[in-house]
């Protein structure tokens, strides 16, 4: 038999001896706290860094009649504002609600 | 005393379907009446019927299976077929939602400026909390199989440690997403762009919102003794509601997200 084949037996046998163990949950315990923690680690991280290099960024208002429909009042408050509303992102139909940031 | 002569659990008479019913016509109607009269009282009576229902009829299933033995083998089978279908129906249901966003996407109207996204709309950058909140949806995906193998191996307070882990994970999704829907330079009041993405996104948020609360119900079973290394299918049920929201999740952020901006 070739060694190439040899080898290949080998590393076959090494990952079936392995698998005995059948992924159970000491292998989900393990890939928790090694990758999946982590990686919302690092996704926080890089969040919260880009979140300060933009920082607080109203974007400019432009009266474009395909934006801030308002057909139907929203049933609530003044029916002039949506669910979420945040008055310094979130223009109103005329422009933003103040002048201060 | 009668006994049945076969393995089928037929189920006593309840009130709940019928109570359930009206619920969802109170609700439905009552919605409608917020939004044209101005009176909320339907729709909260419909609410408060709902859960209502919702907790008794699933007490009902939990008194009927882990209790009374009813759900032998086979009516473990016609639950599973159950909410495979269920579960089947919600993807069609989001499927909607996508061919509605790609319909206008794909071809935008010169009303729009003839582009997508359409002029004047500042999107969300998909590598700041939305990134985050795959690796969120993905990460719980871990923890909640590593719940599955630790209630198959009788590890009790492995099983309760990463359920809650999951639930935590599912709790720190939503907090984000609702930072991002109240930080969000555009509303869905924002042309076709804010409906698709305020209805995707927020019908995705709902299902993960009741995703959590089956697996909190889990949870509570699971400290209550209720889960068998054998029998267990309210915990698999919950986890495979969990896996088709988090694929629901990375559909939404390839293509309303990333694709999308």
């Amino acid at each position: 038999m070739s060694s190439a084949t040899l080898v290949a037996r080998r590393v076959l046998a090494a990952a079936a001896s392995h698998g005995a163990e059948e992924a159970g949950a000491k292998t989900w315990k393990i890939l928790t706290f090694v990758l999946a923690f982590p990686g919302v680690g690092v996704c926080m991280a890089n969040a919260y860094m880009k979140m300060q290099a933009h920082g607080d960024h109203q974007p400019e208002f432009l009266p474009y009649s395909h934006l801030r429909i308002r057909t139907k009042k929203f049933p609530w408050g003044d029916g002039n504002h949506s669910l979420f509303h945040n008055g310094h992102t979130n223009a109103l139909p005329d422009g933003y609600e103040s002048s201060e940031h | 005393m009668a006994h049945q002569a076969h393995a089928y659990h037929m189920v006593d008479p309840s009130p709940w379907p019928l109570t359930g019913a009206v619920a969802a016509l109170l609700l439905t109607s009552g919605t409608a009446i917020w939004m044209h009269f101005n009176s909320m009282s339907l729709m909260s009576l419909g609410m408060i019927l709902l859960l209502l229902t919702i907790y008794q009829w699933w007490r009902d299933i939990i008194r009927e299976g882990t209790f009374q033995g009813h759900h032998t083998p086979p009516v473990q089978k016609g639950l599973r077929y159950g909410m495979i279908l269920f579960i089947t129906s919600e993807v069609f249901f989001f499927l909607g939602f996508f061919w509605a966003f790609y319909h206008s996407s794909l071809a935008p109207t010169p009303e729009l400026g003839g582009c997508w996204p359409p002029t004047g709309i500042t999107t969300l950058d998909p590598f700041e909390v939305p990134l985050l909140n795959t690796a969120v949806l993905l990460a719980s995906g871990v923890t909640v199989t590593w719940a599955h193998h630790s209630i198959m191996e009788g590890q009790r307070k492995q099983a309760i440690q990463s359920l809650t882990l999951t639930i935590l994970l599912g709790f720190y999704f939503t907090f984000l997403q609702g930072m991002e829907y109240y930080e969000a330079p555009f509303t869905i009041a924002d042309g076709v762009y804010g409906s698709t993405f305020f209805v995707a996104t927020g019908f995705h948020g709902l299902h993960v919102i009741i995703g959590s609360s089956f697996l909190a119900v889990c949870l509570l079973r699971q400290v209550q003794f209720h889960f068998t290394s054998k029998h267990h299918f309210g915990f698999e049920a919950a986890a495979w509601y969990w896996h088709f929201v988090d694929v629901v999740w990375l559909f939404l952020y390839i293509s309303i997200y990333w694709w999308g901006s």
